[in-house]
């Protein structure tokens, strides 16, 4: 693992998380980061929904994306099993154990992962979601990288507590609510955006958090502007440079 | 069995309408509320978008002085989950943080006989559509199973508004048979959903709300499921096109 790499991205995220952010945008950075840092292929973050249900809040591509949903809505496999019982689930060779999920393994071959490696949210007792890794190639994770990736899980719990104390389960129902429905808002802005411009819903995506980016705001916020139509993003088009760019790194805190 | 709430709860809707005798409406989805969550009473608050919205149902007399206190004062549980798009939990309002965020609200609401408030605002996304509040004589959080079940009376809340069988006009007995019938879809909803939605405001030359609306009552007319014709949308194998508007025709 790149020692620098890993000390920039926990001071990335903790400089994210001193000022106002966007929880989303920022499950988003620890899904692309957990992809940089560790020997993984994608990773998908999912989180409890009060009313009952798991949902994917961030993932680093869509096949991780879609793999996640399928677990949800055919209620099996290593992301749920780890929910469920709040412990890490290491699938080394997906295809060895393919008894154990009879649709997930095979769903999860045709996306192009062989490997699986399934850490817990996890607030005291309460399980509030996971982090999930996939490798295209099979074989062990190495343990290194496991503690690392539990650390960018925990990190995405604490985001969720962002701005006020915990004393109550209040705050972080709030904060979850909030952030299931700042996932909608962003998804409502990609479709508008990519019809406008033309795009796929990737380049939708990555145009709306690179303009946040720029303009120093809440992912959110400029998602709900634009729906609402009280912000144009002016600026972006789909033949700019901008779309094809990775999202600048945010600031770094000065040096010593 | 976190798969049947959203039907348990449109049945508990459908069955408040039943006895008051009319269409199912967002109000009754407020009453039923009520009993469900067990909670001493609510109200519903209907709003298009940002504006600040009418008193549509109050259950009793202290939760119509609660809606009313908030919209005076402009502060409260509601108002804040209106502005910041999640629900708001005050499940202690004697509390000293209560009272610091609220200074005029919290006391009066303890006043009034109110222990705690939770807020949610009806919403889907950048849809907009209100905000339903539960009030309790007793202090102390709703329990993770309440919690849920609130949220689901307020996701059908936000489809009966969108729907608007509020409308004395559209009373023609069909609770539960329009694009709303059943709002079970809203928990199952997808990425595509939401993504076609957006869509739809450019295909349409519409707001969010209005695409929403127009989505549904697609799926509808055409007997599709929504997400499947959602995936459509996207995969951009199906375009609607804006209501052909005679008038317009004619001059162009």
């Amino acid at each position: 693992m790149d020692g620098e790499l890993l000390s920039d991205t926990f001071v990335e995220l903790t400089d994210t998380m001193v000022v106002g952010f966007d929880v989303i945008d920022f499950m988003h950075m620890l899904t692309d980061r957990s992809v940089q840092l560790l020997d993984v292929s994608a990773a998908g973050l999912l989180l409890a929904d009060p009313r009952g249900e798991l949902r994917v809040v961030a993932a680093s591509s869509e096949a991780a994306r879609l793999l996640e949903l399928f677990q949800i809505q055919n209620d099996e496999g290593p992301c749920l099993e780890c929910f469920r019982s709040g412990q890490p689930v290491q699938v080394a060779d997906l295809a060895a154990v393919a008894h154990r999920w009879p649709q997930f393994a095979p769903a999860a071959g045709r996306a192009g992962f062989a490997a699986v490696q399934a850490l817990p949210m996890r607030l005291r007792e309460q399980v509030i979601g996971a982090l999930n890794l996939f490798r295209a190639a099979p074989g062990a994770f190495d343990p290194a990288d496991i503690r690392v990736g539990q650390a960018l899980a925990d990190v995405a719990t604490i985001s969720l507590l962002q701005e006020r104390n915990m004393r109550h389960s209040d705050t972080l129902n709030e904060q979850l609510q909030t952030a299931l429905n700042s996932r909608v808002i962003i998804e409502q802005a990609k479709g508008k955006l990519a019809e406008r411009l033309g795009l796929d819903m990737d380049q939708a995506f990555s145009l709306l958090r690179e303009s946040a980016r720029t303009h120093n705001r809440r992912l959110s916020d400029l998602a709900q502007a634009f729906v609402d139509g009280t912000d144009a993003l002016a600026g972006l088009n789909a033949s700019g440079s901008q779309a094809r760019q990775p999202a600048p790194r945010p600031p770094r805190r000065p040096g010593p | 069995m976190t798969d049947g709430r959203p039907a348990r709860v449109w049945g508990l809707v459908a069955a408040q309408a039943a006895r008051r005798g009319g269409p199912v409406s967002a109000a009754d989805a407020c009453v039923a509320a009520v009993a469900a969550v067990e909670v001493t009473g609510a109200w519903l608050i209907a709003a298009r978008g940002a504006e600040a919205g009418h008193l549509m149902r109050v259950t009793d007399h202290a939760s119509e002085l609660l809606a009313e206190l908030q919209m005076t004062l402009g502060e409260g549980p509601g108002p804040d989950a209106a502005a910041s798009g999640g629900p708001v939990l005050a499940s202690d309002l004697d509390e000293k943080e209560a009272v610091r965020r609220w200074p005029a609200f919290a006391p009066a609401a303890c006043q009034a006989g109110a222990a705690a408030i939770f807020a949610f605002p009806l919403q889907l996304g950048a849809i907009r559509t209100g905000v339903m509040g539960l009030y309790r004589v007793r202090s102390g959080p709703l329990s993770a199973f309440h919690l849920g079940d609130a949220l689901t009376f307020a996701d059908t809340a936000t489809l009966l508004l969108l729907d608007g069988q509020d409308q004395p006009a559209h009373a023609a007995g069909s609770a539960g048979a329009g694009p709303g019938g059943r709002p079970a879809d809203l928990i199952r909803h997808r990425a595509e959903i939401d993504q076609a939605t957006g869509m739809l405001t450019e295909q349409l030359g519409v707001g969010i709300a209005e695409a929403f609306i127009r989505l549904r009552a697609y799926a509808y007319a055409h007997d599709r499921g929504l997400s499947d014709l959602a995936r459509d949308i996207v995969a951009r194998h199906l375009r609607l096109s804006p209501d052909p508007d005679p008038r317009k025709d004619a001059q162009t």
